[in-house]
């Protein structure tokens, strides 16, 4: 975004989020956050974010680290936990060890403080990958919502959940109902809330451009790929614990856990869920067509 | 495994019954094991939530018996079995 503002409003899978500067500093979002702005400044927002241009001396100390986020490749991010408050090392992904921001988050979940330094071109990025994706995380903690690390197409009537490890074919399988007409709602990333009507689904703005989307759910896959197309009908606590699996979580904390599963306990009560093996052609949308209903083969 | 190194882990976990069986979420520090959920039958689960700090295997096989119809050599295998079970997730981790 080429305007610089002290104050901005966004709209993110139905919550609203106020991010606003100190003093004369001015920030600014990536593009993939454009269509989520919103004009409403008169409702009270979920969330506040206050953003700082300077990252102060770290508070928290190594007995106080209670979560790491890292793969075999990278660090992505360290939580501390000390007087109430979540504090947040987030770690730059081009340069592997630096610390790229800071945040704490207060014990409501509402209020989040981001220290970050400009970078070379003297521009500010608070929710710059991956602190992002985070607070839109800890805005699903105090609500019936979670996010999934998901692909979903939308035909009109209702959403469809594919979820599963990297490379089992979300993004694929989504492509494939697009194909047919479907509306991608996106194929990374989705939050599911419970709301009046039935869960619904959401997108997240991504390092892309994409409108704001919001269908209901009808049904989670639990995908992989498999030399023939086959479905299988899951329930119980095998369906739960698979299905949240693919949530995204930071399991230190026992309330988050219960939470998430009492979120997913009612999930899995109300929407069906399979495993589905797919041939990545288009003949997993009819075979998905024809079985759906029925679950079994 | 050992009953008590089990007892001494089951506050590591959050528990949710699920009609009759269990879903076990372990409290992590790590993104990596964030996927390490267990679910267990009704027979795990009775096993599961009859484990305290000074229960012992044959108090155990006992309750077993009691409830599920079997046998005490029934019940001494189902236990073994269990305990040979956790522990090979718990080495996972």
């Amino acid at each position: 975004m080429e305007n610089q503002q002290n104050t901005i409003y966004l709209n993110i899978a139905g919550f609203s989020i106020m991010l606003y500067s100190n003093s004369n500093s001015n920030f600014e979002l990536e593009e993939g956050y454009e269509p989520f702005i919103s004009d409403k400044k008169t409702t009270e927002a979920d969330i506040t974010i206050r953003c700082f241009d300077d990252m102060p001396i770290w508070p928290f100390s190594q007995e106080e680290l209670v979560f790491e986020a890292e793969n075999e490749d990278q660090k992505f991010y360290s939580i501390f936990h000390a007087r109430n408050d979540l504090g947040f090392l987030i770690y730059d992904q081009q340069n592997p060890g630096k610390v790229q921001q800071m945040a704490v988050l207060d014990k409501s979940f509402t209020k989040w403080m981001i220290f970050s330094k400009p970078n070379s071109e003297n521009r500010l990025f608070p929710l710059k990958y991956p602190l992002g994706p985070i607070i839109m995380h800890y805005l699903t903690i105090n609500s019936d919502a979670v996010m999934m690390h998901a692909s979903c197409a939308f035909d009109g009537t209702q959403a469809r959940l594919f979820t599963g490890f990297s490379g089992n074919g979300k993004s694929t399988i989504s492509k494939l109902w697009s194909e047919v007409g479907n509306q991608i709602i996106n194929d990374d990333r989705i939050i599911i809330r419970k709301e009046k009507d039935g869960y619904f689904v959401y997108n997240t703005p991504m390092y892309y451009k994409d409108i704001s989307k919001r269908a209901p759910l009808g049904a989670i896959y639990l995908i992989r790929h498999s030399p023939e197309n086959i479905l299988n009908k899951l329930s119980g606590a095998l369906a739960i614990s698979k299905v949240m699996a693919f949530c995204i979580q930071n399991n230190f904390e026992k309330q988050f856990i219960q939470s998430r599963l009492n979120f997913f306990s009612d999930l899995c009560m109300h929407i069906p869920v399979c495993e589905l093996g797919f041939v990545p052609d288009e003949s997993v949308v009819n075979y998905v067509l024809a079985h759906e209903k029925g679950g079994d083969k | 495994m050992e009953i008590q190194s089990l007892y001494n882990l089951k506050s590591k976990f959050v528990a949710r019954e699920v009609g009759n069986e269990l879903i076990l979420v372990p409290l992590t520090g790590n993104v990596a094991q964030m996927s390490e959920m267990f679910t267990m039958n009704e027979t795990a689960k009775f096993i599961w939530e009859n484990i305290t700090e000074t229960t012992t295997l044959e108090e155990l096989e006992n309750s077993m018996t009691e409830t599920f119809d079997i046998d005490s050599e029934t019940a001494s295998r189902d236990i073994e079995n269990f305990l040979n079970h956790l522990e090979v997730m718990f080495l996972k981790k």
